[in-house]
């Protein structure tokens, strides 16, 4: 839409003798226009990258070998981190993709025994500060046959109680 | 008490703000009453005070630590420093939503107060633009993100936020409030993040004003160049703070949060970087209306589309539209918001297309000749809509369009734009290059030729010293030399200039500088930002492509070489309690360079033991020199015996080429912008006509 808009009046707008320019302008124009949406095509070809839960993901076949990002609630008490060779290994359990309150469906997920769980590979990174229980992992990866996901991104988030809890503290105190 | 008063100032604000839009639409469109427009005017100033109380209010009670209030509970706590107490108004969303609606009050009493005489036309209606804009922001800190809530205790005992007294409710003991606050997130507790942040916030918002001149232009139906005029000045400043934005939110990217990058492509990131996409391109194509009446439609979608785009990015940054390392905690303003940035752009397009359908945009001249200076400044337009288009689709269109047609969740990562974008910067880079020389027009290519020789000459001279610096990759030096011709370019233009002085006024070199620096502010600030661009360019290229790294686990004496540097590890200093009470584990670094000691290095890890959730942060240690950083970061070492430690160690080759160039680019904004431009006659003419028009 944005590229019609100054088109048109160079084109409504110029006389007969400017005709041979204007189809230069023209041709230009839409040779400019046809390679950067065959970079935006190639590119989303080649870039994207289905966003699945870890349920999907170990139910489907289909996801493996492939680069797939995963979302999940990294289980404190697994993780290792092998400092001198730069790798971490710890267990996400399945959490959905939308969510209201972030903090809550992490600790559900950490503790339901039932909840689906995926053994998490990274190497070559150092161990974020923000890798810790109860954290949300967003990955990028591919499920390996021996069904661990073997990273190369790794972003977390952690919903600290900050903005939803209350001062449980003074909470307590004042209840006795 | 604060928080009443402030409470208090927020909902006059709101209302003064909302008085403001009446006062001043009906006041000149259906009343004709100068009194009521001034008035409507002053209710713009009244706005700004309030909401400078309502923001004070805030402020204050984080300095005194008012932890009753549960913005000020959430984001401090008593062993903070005053300096990060005071950064803590924008810490997190209740507070820095308030401090962006102060922000809009502060521009729109500026411009009201700058543009009051010369603008009298369009200010009534751009006044009701601007108004709406900070009506709805306040609503939003009023009505859902209150930052001025209290903790209450209600007689059963529990403890809820509330902004009113419930009844029978007490305040909790001032100790336990103290005792449990949560302090500010760590990672923001870094000198970038106190100036990022306000500095991001006022380029975004500062385009309110451009946007709502044009709207004015629009509305009121005066669609000369007057609203060209103002409105570029106000862009210049917002691009000015929105450049600074982005440049220190990736030096505070590679400060703190230790991966030996600047940028990562990341969707909040390429939500700052949408607006300056577009806005750059409207600085562009905004001087072939000055100069030749020509582009009025799409300048208006220009600069209506960057104010659109910056509501849009709020709205994805905060809403928890993307997943990001930046975004806010979900909250219920993403709807109004969503709703809020469609309104706006719908009236927007239809105002413009309205005014098109009345023929009363239409151009003066078309384009001709290829490679006229017009045709390169739609070229440069197209080459910033289609970054924009691709930045956009990667980090918005895609997953949108994914989730609501395809029922899949498609994100893409950096891949996508490594492949889409540079291709665009490479064609951006050789229009800086041919643009400044080119001709308003008809400019013939044989002239153009003969006036980039000496540039391509100095350029193939510069790309010799890479050539004997080591640089073989063939690919890198074509990517070196587009850059390097784009700088020298305006180097050799503004030496043509200096030299046409000396020899027409017998001037010295640096006074010819100066006079044409104060003569044609515009051209050389124009030509400093390009150089700019061209310096950190270089760099972009150099720490792309040539990054190196390594990691190693080494003992106390040991070395390792990497780069021509040798990094000697000589201990560890545990648990060192700093000011703020975070414990420090720093390592003792010593960096050679041919045997001969050049730096100490303090990589080191920060642990911050009261907080929750994220509490603890890696600084790299880094020694900085034109050729490269030497970057190093702790990442592993035995408590206990500290005889060990691993490293990891990045070469970042020409990074520091990004922060003096920006530099650069920040003096020849200012120089561009600096409020003593000489106009064209043509502008001129045509500012006395509608001060005239304005005055009968």
């Amino acid at each position: 839409m944005a590229e019609m808009s100054w088109e048109k009046p160079t084109a409504s707008t110029a006389p007969k003798s400017f005709g041979g320019e204007r189809i230069k302008f023209v041709v230009g124009g839409l040779l400019l226009l046809g390679a950067v949406v065959y970079l935006m095509i190639s590119g989303t070809i080649g870039g994207a990258q289905y966003f699945i839960t870890v349920d999907q993901l170990v139910t489907s076949p289909e996801y493996a070998g492939q680069t797939v990002r995963i979302s999940g609630a990294v289980d404190g008490d697994t993780i290792v981190y092998d400092g001198e060779n730069l790798i971490i290994d710890f267990t996400i359990a399945n959490i959905p993709l939308e969510t209201t309150d972030l903090a809550l469906t992490l600790h559900n997920a950490v503790n339901d025994p039932s909840a689906t769980r995926l053994n998490v590979h990274i190497e070559g990174e150092v161990k974020p500060d923000l890798l810790q229980h109860e954290a949300q992992a967003i990955l990028t990866g591919t499920l390996g046959a021996d069904g661990t996901f073997n990273a190369t991104e790794l972003l977390l988030k952690c919903p600290s109680r900050y903005e939803e809890s209350i001062p449980e503290q003074a909470n307590a105190e004042t209840g006795v | 008490m604060l928080a009443e008063i402030g409470l208090i100032a927020c909902l006059f604000a709101f209302v003064a703000s909302l008085y403001a839009i009446l006062a001043s639409v009906y006041g000149e469109r259906f009343a004709h009453s100068e009194a009521m427009v001034l008035s409507g005017r002053n209710a713009v100033y009244l706005t700004f005070v309030l909401m400078t109380i309502a923001t004070g209010g805030l402020q204050i009670a984080l300095m005194t630590e008012q932890y009753q209030l549960t913005y000020v509970w959430s984001v401090s706590s008593p062993s903070m420093p005053t300096f990060f107490r005071a950064t803590a108004l924008w810490g997190s969303q209740a507070g820095s939503l308030l401090f962006w609606s102060y922000l809009i009050t502060v521009f729109a009493a500026a411009a009201t107060f700058l543009n009051w005489k010369s603008q009298r036309r369009l200010m009534p209606y751009a006044i009701a633009y601007m108004m709406a804009v900070a009506a709805f922001f306040i609503g939003l800190s009023l009505f859902i993100e209150n930052p001025f809530e209290r903790w209450w205790v209600l007689p059963s005992g529990e403890v809820v936020a509330s902004a009113f007294i419930p009844a029978g409710a007490v305040a909790p003991a001032a100790r336990q409030l103290a005792e449990s606050a949560n302090g500010l997130n760590p990672l923001l507790r870094h000198f970038g993040m106190a100036i990022h942040p306000p500095m991001l916030y006022l380029g975004f918002i500062g385009f309110v004003i451009p946007f709502a001149f044009a709207m004015s232009a629009l509305a009121s139906g005066d669609l000369s160049s007057n609203w060209i005029k103002v409105s570029r000045r106000w862009t210049l400043v917002a691009w000015l703070f929105l450049s600074l934005g982005l440049l220190l939110g990736g030096r505070w990217a590679y400060d703190v949060l230790g991966w030996g990058g600047y940028w990562g492509w990341d969707p909040v990131e390429n939500a700052a970087f949408l607006p300056w996409l577009i806005g750059t391109a409207y600085l562009h194509s905004v001087m072939i209306q000055e100069k030749r009446g020509m582009l009025k439609t799409w300048n208006m979608f220009l600069v209506i589309g960057t104010f659109s785009t910056v509501i849009f990015a709020t709205f994805a940054t905060r809403s928890g539209l993307v997943d990001s390392v930046h975004s806010f905690a979900r909250s219920g303003i993403g709807f109004p918001m969503f709703l809020f940035w469609f309104l706006l752009t719908i009236v927007s397009v239809w105002l413009i297309l309205w005014r098109r359908s009345r023929g009363e945009l239409k151009d003066e001249h078309r384009v001709s000749g290829i490679f006229s200076r017009e045709s390169l400044f739609v070229l440069n337009n197209f080459v910033f809509v289609a970054l924009f288009v691709a930045v956009f689709w990667g980090s918005f269109g895609a997953p949108i369009v994914s989730e609501l047609f395809m029922n899949t969740n498609i994100t893409l990562g950096a891949d996508y734009f490594l492949r889409v974008t540079p291709p665009l910067f490479i064609l951006m880079y050789i229009l800086m290059g041919i643009a400044p020389v080119s001709a308003w027009g008809i400019s013939a290519v044989g002239r153009l030729g003969v006036s980039l020789l000496i540039p391509l000459a100095l350029t193939v001279l510069s790309l010799g010293l890479f050539v004997l610096g080591g640089m073989t990759d063939a690919g890198a030096l074509l990517g070196y030399g587009i850059v390097l011709l784009s700088g020298w370019v305006v180097v050799y233009e503004t030496f043509r200039g200096v030299q046409a002085r000396r020899k027409a006024r017998n001037e010295s070199p640096l006074r010819a500088l100066a006079a044409l620096a104060t003569r044609s502010p515009r051209r050389y600030g124009g030509y400093m930002v390009h150089l700019g661009i061209a310096v950190i360019g270089l760099g972009v290229i150099g720490s792309t492509l040539f990054q190196q790294e390594t990691q190693r686990t080494l003992a106390v004496g040991q070395s390792l070489q990497i780069g021509g540097y040798e990094m000697r590890y000589d201990g560890l200093l545990a648990n060192q309690v700093a000011e703020d009470g975070r414990l420090m584990d720093i390592a003792q670094i010593v960096l050679l360079r041919d045997g001969a000691e050049v730096a100490h290095l303090r990589p080191r890890r920060d642990f911050f033991p009261e907080s929750s959730g994220m509490n603890s942060m890696t600084i790299a240690g880094a020694h900085s020199t034109l050729e490269n950083d030497f970057y190093v970061l702790l990442v592993n070492w035995e408590t206990v015996s500290a005889n060990s430690a691993t490293f990891k160690v990045y070469i970042n080759p020409l990074i520091n080429l990004i922060w003096w160039g920006s530099f650069i680019l920040i003096a020849g904004t200012l120089l561009a912008g600096y409020p003593r431009e000489t106009l064209p006659a043509r502008v001129r003419e045509k500012l006395q006509l509608a001060r005239e028009g304005a005055r009968t």
